[in-house]
């Protein structure tokens, strides 16, 4: 199915990935045997809870041509929206859908933008960035929403079959995410209109729309992070998912996706995901300094990248 | 008198092309000297030779008489010859002032001195007879005007000979006439203008001499005042002319598109046709006359301002191409990279781009296996090497990636199929195959609008030839009348 469906990156570069997790996990279980330890590991994948969604969302815009800086920003509004609506009195579906609702419109404005007025997505989703950020703090005045409905917090803390809730629909979002893009026609159509919008177009495919749906469905994602994030820490705030859009967008290229638009995979990126992660946890146990923890990271997506690019000239090359 | 510049016995390939052999050539101080041949002749590299963006593989080129090698076109320009090219090569978003000093400005310190850059971009301005502002910023300008500051900047870097290529393609009447007493008052001061044009009637008003290339070899050079229409088509054609072979079987049924009066303001006006089953229609004429803006707009990529479409007798007139697809016309680009091609994916999601639905269930999920069963059938059909759905496309020969682009739009199955400039940059047994795949087409009854500048694919293909000059369906020629020398006549004159 891979080899028909025919992305840039492709299988290759998940093993690859694949293989650096398990090395780093293995000599991390054998230097900390702590790591291997149920707690630890369910603490590593809680941690990527909120990242998942993003880093979907981001591999999503990346495949058809675009970037979005807002993710993040969408988040912290989306949580603020959701929480003050339950501060309000409302019931916690409509407080949800609220939340989600304000998402879509954020990345509605988005795809719009792109499309119908044709700019750049990184000058767009950085105003809609502060704007959405901005909003967020209006709204609260730069406070913490807290005083949550006791059942709004379960929903992050609940446990099945071992694994906190918000795992498992993470999981369940990640395959049918992956399946989806690479089989679902409208999705799929993204790489399409990544690779050549004008070629798309006079193939009949409605650059515009699948665009502006990317768009959407990636803010959307960015609210059900926020959902998580609400409910697990019990408040709404402003200053949520900081900088999350640039991890996201470090995972995704990690895991294939391309600035020039066309390429990416969902598990991909959800492996970059974990590799951050594990980076991430190893520094703890390690007792390393945090500090250099970013270091780290930047060295390893600046590795993957240029080792990306020389393989590609090589390819290039040849051909 | 010693040419300024001369090129003896110069010959270019590429790859293993021969695009130039033999050329030899003076160009006089103090005269014009055009080249005129048929798209694909060597005007182009012949023009890229002499402005240093190309080296000769044999062959001499000289300037005041000494042998010299240009190392690029910064060295071209530093013994004065500048080159304006058919792509303008400005700074949009600078004053005319920055735009004709680039490179040259007047500093101190490195601190450009603003007063002194506009003085001089004014006085050559003025030396042309342009009263063009040059603190303004170019992007207020037309492409005449635009034309104007780049020469103005090939005489501020003080050149002596100038190089046009199609300067006047791009330009209103008033404006290309303006240009041309600019390039007569430049040659009464003593400059020579190498002059490439398409438009024989404005070369034979302005050329001292006129130099004829067919197939990269220099055929003749005239006198201007002695040479004629008649003799310059002739020469540039080269061959007497052929009627048009009985080249596709059958004749053509009822008309199935009918267009009347299709325009758009400052791209096309009045074309109308017919189009009728089972026929292949050429769309001749020159680069730029508007054959492939026509071709675009029936697809429904660009806006139809005026006129009318019928489709089998029903309204016609498709907002996307989106829609044009669904009711059967299918249309291959001239321009693949740009335009066709999704490089980084697979042969197999290159073909079926503009079928998805074939392939797919009906609740839009892809089916892996019944889309690369498809691809393969048409890659087969049409002898794609390698022959593997799963390659990159971007991995391909020109001629493969044409296949592929042919095959997606076979696997829409066209009721009107318009090609343009279907063997563009392909080789000669792509060619063959993809001439052979338009007979086969039509044969079965598809409408084939074939746009190519390639004058002997058009008559070798084509039922009727529709020649457009300038925007403008000029004539629509029967395969009796239709050949080499009257296709030609109409397009250039």
């Amino acid at each position: 199915m891979e080899e028909v469906q025919g992305k840039r990156a492709g299988v290759g570069r998940e093993a690859v990935l694949l293989a650096t997790i398990l090395v780093l996990a293995a000599a991390l279980s054998v230097a900390r045997p702590g790591f291997l330890n149920s707690e630890n590991l369910i603490s590593i994948a809680t941690g990527m809870v909120y990242d998942l969604p993003i880093a979907m969302a981001a591999t999503l815009v990346l495949v058809v041509g675009g970037i979005d800086l807002s993710l993040g920003a969408v988040l912290a509004l989306s949580s603020v929206v959701t929480t003050l609506s339950l501060r309000a009195g409302a019931p916690i579906p409509l407080a949800i859908l609220a939340g989600l609702a304000v998402a879509a419109a954020v990345g509605a404005l988005n795809g719009l933008l792109v499309t119908r007025f044709r700019l750049a997505p990184f000058i767009v989703t950085l105003g809609t960035m502060s704007l959405a950020r901005g909003a967020a703090v209006v709204l609260t005045s730069g406070y913490m929403v807290a005083g949550l409905p006791p059942a709004f917090l379960a929903l992050g803390r609940e446990r099945f079959l071992l694994l906190p809730v918000a795992i498992w629909i993470v999981a369940a979002l990640l395959i049918a995410g992956h399946t989806l893009l690479l089989r679902y026609r409208p999705l799929h159509d993204a790489f399409y209109v990544g690779q050549n919008k004008e070629a798309a177009r006079l193939s009949g495919l409605r650059a515009d729309a699948v665009t502006t749906s990317v768009y959407v469905i990636s803010a959307l994602l960015a609210g059900v992070a926020a959902l998580f994030m609400s409910s697990r820490l019990g408040m709404g705030y402003a200053r949520f998912g900081e900088l999350a859009e640039l991890r996201a967008i470090a995972a995704a290229v990690l895991g294939g996706a391309s600035f020039s638009g066309g390429a990416g995979s969902i598990l991909g990126s959800a492996l970059g995901v974990l590799l951050l992660a594990l980076i991430q946890n190893g520094f703890v146990l390690l007792n390393l300094s945090i500090h250099w923890q970013n270091v780290a990271t930047g060295l390893v997506l600046l590795l993957a990248i240029t080792i990306d690019a020389l393989r590609r000239r090589h390819a290039g090359e040849r051909a | 008198m010693t040419a300024l510049v001369a090129l003896d016995g110069v010959s270019k390939r590429f790859g293993r092309n021969t695009v130039l052999q033999d050329v030899s050539l003076q160009v006089a101080p103090g005269s014009i000297h055009a080249v005129v041949g048929e798209n694909g002749a060597g005007k182009s590299t012949l023009m890229n030779i002499l402005s240093g963006l190309h080296q000769p593989d044999g062959g001499r080129l000289l300037i005041d008489g000494e042998v010299a090698r240009l190392k690029g076109p910064l060295d071209a320009i530093d013994r004065g010859i500048s080159a304006v090219h058919q792509e303008l090569s400005l700074f949009p978003n600078r004053t005319i002032a920055e735009n004709i000093m680039v490179r040259r400005e007047p500093a101190r310190y490195g601190f450009v001195k603003r007063a002194e850059l506009e003085a001089r971009a004014g006085e050559a301005l003025a030396r042309i007879g342009s009263a063009l502002d040059p603190s303004q910023p170019l992007s207020g300008l037309g492409i005449g005007e635009q034309q104007v500051v780049e020469i103005a900047r090939a005489l501020e870097r003080r050149a002596r000979l100038l190089i046009l290529d199609e300067p006047t393609a791009a330009l209103t009447d008033h404006d290309a006439s303006r240009l041309l007493d600019v390039l007569r008052d430049l040659r009464a001061k003593g400059a020579a203008v190498l002059y490439v044009s398409h438009r024989l009637a404005e070369v034979l008003s302005i050329a001292d001499t006129i130099s004829v290339l067919r197939d990269g070899r220099l055929v003749a050079t005239l006198q201007g005042a002695e040479a004629t229409e008649d003799d310059l088509v002739r020469l540039m054609v080269g061959r007497e002319p052929e009627p048009l072979a009985a080249r596709s079987a059958g004749a053509p049924g009822p008309d199935v598109l009918v267009a009347s009066n299709l325009g758009r303001p400052k791209a096309f006006a009045d074309v109308s046709f017919s189009l009728r089953r089972g026929e292949v229609l050429g769309f001749a004429g020159l680069i730029g006359a508007g054959r492939t803006e026509v071709a675009r707009a029936i697809f429904g990529a660009d806006a139809l301002v005026t006129g009318s479409m019928t489709l089998d007798g029903a309204p016609f007139r498709p907002r996307s191409p989106r829609e044009a697809i669904a009711l059967g016309v299918s249309y291959l680009t001239e321009d693949r990279r740009a335009l066709g091609l999704f490089p980084g994916l697979s042969l197999g999601d290159n073909v079926v781009a503009a079928s998805q639905p074939a392939v797919a269930s009906r609740l839009g999920f892809l089916r892996p296996e019944r889309l690369k069963e498809a691809a393969m059938a048409f890659l087969r059909r049409l002898d794609v090497r390698p022959l593997d759905a799963s390659v990159e496309v971007a991995n391909l020969s020109g001629g493969n990636q044409q296949k592929v682009l042919l095959a997606r739009w076979l696997m829409a199955v066209p009721r009107v199929f318009i090609v343009d400039e279907p063997t563009r940059g392909v080789d000669v047994g792509a060619k063959g195959r993809i001439h052979a795949e338009i007979q086969d087409l039509a044969r079965s009854g598809v409408s084939v609008l074939l746009v190519s500048s390639d004058l002997r694919e058009v008559l070798a293909l084509s039922h009727r030839v529709a020649v457009f000059r300038a925007g403008r369906l000029v004539r629509i020629l029967e395969a009796a009348e239709a050949n080499e020398e009257t296709v030609m006549r109409y397009a250039a004159l």
